[in-house]
């Protein structure tokens, strides 16, 4: 605890952020008030699950992506009964919010088959009916992507993107899918994944004027809600930013990289900030690195190929097998905890997701053993609310790296 | 003690405590003689094993190696009850599979630096996955392809209940989540447990089954490739494997994983042989569909453990690889065809025709054998055994060479359990009610794998299909490789219960409702 | 007794013999009894086994 008595959340003392609670409360509901916002606007949602389903295309003129959560998840005995406890929450929460009917704003459901788990969750929806009602046009498309990042491997993206997202949008709902109208999707991406980097800067330096809890809401809400629409207010949020002024004397005692499964329950990061440690950066699904970065393009080649050229190799997600990827995924971890001066690294997976469960159990050992960082490894459920001992790991964690610091960083490994 | 089917207490034989049983069955003095020398045969294979020096060293050097004393015991467990053309079944294809794990360790060890360390051999070594089809290297028959994990893992677990425990252990010791398929993860404790044979030329893995098996070869390749320098080549088969906008880069993944092979091995691919091997995949498929067709009747005949351990051995491990498969293919339609026309049944009763639906139902127990011995539950056929019965090009011609990288890269997508747990709900919910009907079973055993998402995330709708189509749905959870989850007698009973409760009835055998089994092998 | 015979007869016994012991092993499953006495001394040896345990 800081010497306050209150929880760091509590004593802070940077000023608040005048859009942060619009931000906050678009993470509130999966139904938000941009997605209705847009919707009246005679555009079309279109759903998703997974990170490697390419982003731009999915916003196309016309239309807007929103990728599925499921806030304020309480029970899931139903979706439990369809998948059983084995299954990850993130798919359980998802279906169960499914046929309580959560999800009937969306127009469409574009999913690849990154995890069994999720493709499972998507098909259990399809098979109870449980989206697109009242809406003719409505449809589900499964996709087949890499899981290695080679010229083969990009036909594959290539060809799946124009017939399982492109060609079904166009047949549906008559969206235009020229090269013209993704260069265009490209470039509203671009200026969103633009101010999410910048905004990210502030988490720099020993004086950071954002916090990672703050940072996380914001990076959420554009996965969230229709990119165009939170355009103006992340360019207010960055000017502020700039002149916001950080606290005196930080009361986070280490900094630390979370890297992991998806993490879409803002009480994840909030806790670990409570309990001393600074996100200084986050690699995980719905996380800025690798999804917020920009998608450079150039004028010899078709923007669609481009595209999955870039999602494919810049992709951290441990369902890419060959073997330079599988070495690029925890250099990616080491290279941002350096660029980000951080102290460790929590490697955090949703409990029952087989990739993190393997992908962490490498990645701790060869941050730490390979990389010499101080490496924390939990499992966790979907949404961890406050949990006591949650909260007592990442202290202890925190404490073991004071004490690294105190004893020169050899001692205690 | 009777030559008539039925007639022993199976259950008698078991002894509260011990690994091993009492005693042998007498099964009358033809088929006792048939299945004694039988055994015979087996002592002198296994004889002949340990007779080489560095087999010894082997022994002694892997835990794993331990399983193999109970290569006996295996057959004696599949064989319980049954007589005539059914032993004779049994012991065709158990002994040849015992006699091609012999050859695999025999080579493995040979070419391990450990061991043997035949450094020339090892050149000629491919190592493959255990759950992989070997269809890439059939056209490679210069070549040794050797999976060290069928007999460290796949193999042991069938021989001896608790093989995986310590290797699941040491994987969990280093971090891994409990929760993960402990196939992979037994896999994966093997290699960090510093027991795998090391050896080969390159190594092709594959993103078999499902999510864990892809990142458990993760684990191996880093000590494979990057301690042991041997290169890995990842094939990544589609999972979404019966569209048709996978194929062309399926296919491409196959051309690759060859040119690969030859890159590191310096031998060329041979189309001559290739097309030899497609001949005999074919008559496998063939041989296989005559016996389905016959399952399909009153008188089923290659059905149960007879079924399910031969097709996985002979369709995703042989491949048509090995000549001697389609001799024991022959024997054995031989033998269910004289069994068929004298009407013959394996059990003394058959109550209830079922289809076992999960994955791998043999191992850590008898568990096919036991259904038809205790309950008269005749499983006819299994999820791992409905398999692709597409004929493969045969004829060496160029059109078919080129098909021929669209029938393997079929094949690889269509490895056993790959081809029902992935490419969407059809292939493993739709298409188990069409086989239900085809096969007129009135009771589907969901053999449900507990840390199998793939399949457990289908439960419901299993549930609710089964209800809607009146059918017995039965549910027996298990963990594959680990009876601390769920012990052997921890899945009989969940038979047990359903057969008294719902279906009112009694076993057939009521020796065989409770075993004291948890310490044998 | 011819000589031959005798070779025979020896023959046979010795046969006999192999017979009945094997199948004395065989019926009685001594052969796995004895393979259940030998695993947990090499469950021992292989706990002793100094190994490169790591990822």
């Amino acid at each position: 605890m800081p010497v306050c008595g209150l929880t760091y959340r509590e004593c802070e003392k940077l000023k608040d952020l005048k859009h942060f609670i619009f931000f906050e409360d678009l993470l509130m509901e999966a139904h938000n008030k941009l997605i209705k916002q847009a919707q009246e606007e005679g555009r079309i949602c279109v759903a998703y699950t997974c990170e490697n389903t390419p982003e731009p295309l999915l916003n196309l003129p016309g239309a807007f992506s929103a990728r599925l959560r499921a806030p304020r998840t309480g029970s899931m005995d139903i979706a439990t009964y369809y998948l059983t406890s084995f299954l990850c929450e993130y798919s359980r929460a998802l279906l169960e919010r499914a046929i309580e009917g959560g999800y009937n704003f969306a127009d469409c459901i574009i999913t690849p088959d990154g995890c069994s788990m999720m493709n499972r969750c998507v098909e259990n929806m399809e098979l109870l009916k449980t989206l697109g009602k009242d809406k003719e046009k409505f449809f589900y498309e499964y996709m087949e992507i890499p899981m290695k990042s080679d010229q083969n491997g990009l036909n594959l993206y290539v060809l799946q993107c124009k017939n399982h997202i492109l060609q079904p949008l166009h047949d549906n709902y008559g969206l235009d899918i020229s090269d013209e109208a993704i260069r265009k999707a490209v470039a509203e991406h671009n200026r969103v994944c633009e101010l999410i980097r910048a905004i990210g800067e502030f988490r720099r330096g020993p004086r950071p004027t954002i916090t990672g809890y703050e940072f996380h809401v914001i990076t959420l809400a554009t996965y969230a809600a229709p990119k165009y629409l939170l355009i103006d207010k992340l360019e207010e949020t960055l000017e502020e930013l700039k002149v916001r002024e950080p606290d005196e004397q930080s009361d986070y005692r280490a900094r630390v990289v979370v890297v992991g499964s998806e993490i879409d329950d803002i009480d994840f990061i909030k806790l670990v900030e409570d309990s001393g440690a600074y996100v200084c950066a986050d690699r995980f699904c719905y996380g800025s690195f690798p999804g917020r970065d920009p998608i450079v393009l150039n004028d010899d080649e078709d923007a669609l190929t481009q595209i999955c050229r870039q999602y494919m190799q810049r992709g951290q997600c441990p369902r890419y097998m060959n073997t330079e990827k599988m070495l690029s995924r925890r250099q990616y971890v080491a290279e941002l905890a350096k660029e980000y001066e951080a102290d460790g690294i929590i490697y955090e997976q949703m409990k029952f997701c087989d990739p993190w469960a393997y992908e962490k159990m490498l990645g701790s050992h060869i941050l730490r053993n390979d990389y010499g960082y101080p490496v924390l490894a939990v499992d966790r459920p979907y949404s961890i609310g406050t949990s006591g001992q949650m909260r007592t790991r990442v202290q202890a964690f925190v404490e073991s790296i004071e004490i690294k610091k105190i004893q020169g960083g050899a001692a205690n490994g | 003690m009777a030559k008539e089917i039925g007639a022993d207490r199976l259950g008698d034989f078991y002894k509260a405590g011990s690994r091993v049983r009492k005693r042998r069955e007498w099964r009358g003095v033809k088929d006792t003689m048939y299945d004694y020398s039988r055994w015979l045969k087996i002592m002198m294979t296994l004889g002949k094993f340990v007779m080489k020096p560095r087999n010894v060293k082997a022994m002694l050097r892997y835990r794993w190696m331990a399983n193999y004393l109970a290569v006996p015991m295996m057959v004696d467990r599949h064989t319980q009850g049954l007589r005539g053309e059914y032993l004779r079944m049994c012991h065709v294809e158990q002994d040849l599979i015992i006699d091609d794990v012999a050859k695999l360790l025999d080579n493995l060890f040979r070419g391990d630096r450990r061991t043997g360390n035949d450094t020339e051999f090892s050149k000629k070594v491919v190592l493959v996955d255990e759950n992989e089809m070997t269809a890439v290297m059939m056209g490679f028959p210069q070549l040794k392809c050797l999976s060290r994990e069928t007999p460290s893992t796949y193999v042991s677990v069938l021989l001896n209940q608790h093989a995986a425990e310590h290797y699941l252990d040491v994987a969990q010791e280093f971090g891994l989540a409990g929760d993960v398929c402990p196939m992979p993860a037994a896999e994966a404790g093997v290699s960090i447990d510093d027991d795998a044979p090391v050896l080969g030329a390159c190594a092709i893995q594959c993103n078999t089954t499902c999510d864990g098996s892809l990142l458990g070869n993760g684990v191996i390749s880093k000590r494979l490739e990057l301690e042991d320098g041997v290169p890995v080549f990842q094939l990544a088969a589609p999972l979404r494997h019966r569209e048709d906008d996978v194929q062309e880069y399926a296919a491409q993944e196959i051309r690759n994983a060859i040119a690969f092979v030859e890159k590191h091995t310096g031998v060329q691919w041979d189309w001559k042989e290739y097309f030899e091997c497609a001949k005999r995949v074919n008559y496998a498929t063939k041989c296989r569909q005559e016996w389905l067709d016959m399952n399909r009747t009153d008188y089923p005949q290659v059905f149960g453990s007879n079924l399910a351990l031969y097709t996985e051995t002979n369709y995703m491990a042989i491949c048509g690889r090995v000549a001697d498969f389609e001799k024991a293919d022959r024997k054995l339609s031989k033998l269910a065809n004289q069994a068929f026309a004298a009407k013959k049944r394996a059990a003394k009763e058959y109550r209830h025709r079922a289809i076992i639906w999960g994955v791998q139902s043999h191992y850590y127990m008898d568990f096919l054998v036991w259904l038809l011995n205790c309950w008269g539950i005749v499983p006819l056929t299994d999820m791992l055994s409905m398999v692709s019965t597409k004929m493969i090009a045969e004829e060496d011609t160029p059109e078919n060479r080129e098909q021929a990288y669209y029938d393997m890269a079929w094949l690889t997508e269509n490895m056993i359990m790959r081809n029902r747990t992935h490419g969407g709900y059809r292939v493993l919910l739709d298409e188990l009610w069409d086989f239900t009907q085809q096969f007129n079973a009135d009771m589907v055993i969901l053999w449900e794998h507990m840390s199998c998402k793939a399949l457990t995330g289908m439960h419901g709708m299993f549930e609710d299909r089964a209800r809607e189509l009146g059918i017995h749905l039965v549910w027996v959870g298990h963990d594959l490789f680990d009876p601390r989850i769920i012990s052997r007698q921890g899945v009989r009973d969940q038979i047990n219960n359903y057969m008294r409760t719902v279906m009112r009835e009694e076993p057939i055998d009521p020796s065989l409702e409770v075993l004291p089994d948890e310490e044998s092998w | 007794m011819p000589k031959g015979l005798k070779i025979c007869l020896k023959v046979l016994a010795v046969i006999f013999m192999l017979f009945t012991g094997t199948f004395i092993i065989y019926i009685f499953n001594l052969d796995m009894k004895l393979t259940a006495a030998i695993e947990p001394w090499l469950l021992k040896h292989y706990d002793r086994i100094p190994r490169d345990r790591h990822l």
